[in-house]
């Protein structure tokens, strides 16, 4: 049936509202299910390191620090100040390691390269490590995201 | 070559054999008489089945089956992860709604005594599917694994003991040794989500190809009466009315799963004493119940094993029911109905007094 004048006929606007619920209520019960199947883990914006545990190290050791769940990698440059990566390939993801005798990051999944300056020079990764921001604030180290700042 | 959807889903209605199925389910037809009501519920349990499968899936997404892990991963699953409570508490009620809806099937078929020929396997098959539902929720009591559920795994484990000869074998299958340990929730875990689902959809599809195969049982007055019984179509009549069913009973498990969420209690620990209040599932209270009246020694047996005797008579008593009742369509046979309204009296009674 179709009133005069109307866009659509009745059992065109009933089926819409009865759908119309009908996926409204689907949704309600997706929606958490993705939820809690994809929860929200993310890593971290910043980790706190005690400064005490690095301030020995020698110009060009690198230490491994946990960032989040996986390793993070920090440097003593020349002048003293530290330098940070995440310690994860850019190619697929596995840990890199520091080669110490080489003086570069070596991934062992597929034979990458990086340089001391986490540059990729050689093998798969297409490109250079993940860079971290560091500060010392009096006996704390902070490593932070790119462009996260300090928290307020 | 034209390809277009209409010749796609006909490649494979080619292969598949789709439209035979569907046109079964056009032709299929429901009766309509007074006891109508109860066709609903096997639907109903197999909607509940349907929401433990969903949400037992996405517990074990983040459930451990370790000493040392079960009961964090749980507190972690209730705290932590997103709804992960409501998901939990959905599976537990849902469990509670299936057993019971099983039940009210299971009675509707008894009083119908629409377990006669020819549907005697169905009959035992539906059985089998009660006792496969009732180890479910004695495995996933476990699961938690809270003093409550250990005890009470204890309990129910240690019942087959009471058997001579092969008793203890039993319990030691269980348990995974001669006590429950970290190894008996590895193993309950396992019953619970890999093995008794195999085992229950095994034995699903054989009870709903045979109900298939039967047709919708009529009651007897019709039977006898030779009269045809006026009939819905499945599809979409029938269909759209167990989803007016299933759209209620979802939202009351909801309601309730928000309302009552199940506790937690502290990580169980293998050495403590047994605490208060040890209960197994309300369905097997009765159980619980009966085993506790009969006194430790009867004469040269203990009396456990008495009561476990009896229980198992009385089981396979219910097995058996479509060939003890094996009157021709126009006998009533009154005694077992008026057992199964004892049986009924007997449970509610022996269950309540279980809480006392």
């Amino acid at each position: 049936m179709r009133i005069n004048n109307a866009y659509f006929t009745r059992r065109k606007f009933l089926n819409s509202i009865l759908g119309g619920w009908f996926g409204a209520v689907i949704v309600s019960f997706i929606s958490p299910i993705v939820k809690f199947v994809w929860p929200p883990y993310k890593e971290p914006d910043e980790v706190k390191l005690v400064l005490a545990d690095f301030a020995a190290m020698p110009p060009g050791e690198v230490k491994i620090f946990p960032w989040g769940v996986k390793p993070g990698l920090l440097k003593r440059a020349a002048d003293g100040t530290f330098i940070a990566w995440v310690g994860v390939c850019t190619h697929l993801d596995c840990n890199v390691s520091w080669v110490p005798d080489k003086k570069q990051f070596y991934c062992a999944c597929h034979i990458g390269w990086y340089d001391e300056n986490g540059t990729n020079i050689a093998g798969p990764p297409p490109k250079p490590l993940r860079r971290l921001d560091v500060a010392v604030e009096g006996e704390d180290l902070f490593v932070r995201k790119p462009g996260a700042g300090a928290k307020a | 070559m034209k390809i277009d959807l209409k010749t796609f889903l006909a490649w494979f209605d080619d292969r598949l054999a789709v439209t035979p199925l569907v046109k079964y389910m056009t032709k299929k037809e429901v009766p309509q008489h007074e006891h109508s009501i109860w066709y609903y519920t096997g639907s109903s349990i197999l909607l509940f089945l349907f929401i433990q499968i969903v949400t037992g899936i996405m517990l074990a997404f983040y459930y451990k089956p370790t000493l040392e892990g079960a009961n964090a991963s749980i507190a972690r699953i209730m705290t932590e992860l997103p709804l992960g409570w409501l998901v939990r508490s959905v599976h537990s009620w849902s469990a509670t709604f299936m057993i019971a809806i099983v039940m009210v099937h299971m009675l509707s078929i008894m009083l119908t005594k629409s377990y006669r020929k020819p549907r005697e396997v169905t009959w035992l098959t539906g059985m089998m599917l009660l006792v496969v539902s009732m180890v479910f929720g004695f495995t996933g009591y476990l699961l938690p694994w809270d003093d409550l559920s250990l005890s009470a795994t204890k309990v129910g484990t240690n019942i087959p003991a009471a058997i001579p000869v092969v008793g203890r074998w039993v319990t030691q299958f269980l348990r995974g040794g001669d006590d429950v340990t970290g190894d008996t929730l590895t193993r309950f875990f396992l019953f619970h989500v890999c093995i008794l689902p195999l085992v229950i959809f095994a034995i699903l599809v054989v009870h709903i190809l045979l109900v298939q195969k039967e047709g919708m049982s009529i009651p007897l007055k019709e039977e006898i009466a030779k009269k045809t019984v006026p009939a819905l179509p499945f599809w979409p009549n029938f269909i759209l009315r167990e989803f007016i069913i299933w759209l209620v009973l979802l939202g009351t498990v909801l309601t309730v799963a928000l309302l009552f969420a199940p506790s937690l209690g502290p990580s169980a620990d293998l050495m403590a004493a047994a605490p208060e209040g040890v209960k197994p599932e309300w369905y097997f209270l009765f159980l619980f119940q009966t085993l506790k009246i009969f006194p430790a020694n009867m004469g040269p047996v203990t009396g456990e094993f008495v009561a476990v005797v009896i229980i198992m008579v009385g089981i396979i008593g219910i097995f058996v029911v479509p060939f003890l009742d094996n009157k021709p369509e126009t006998k009533k046979g009154r005694f077992f109905t008026y057992l199964t309204y004892f049986g009924v009296i007997y449970a509610i009674a022996f269950s309540i007094w279980s809480l006392l």
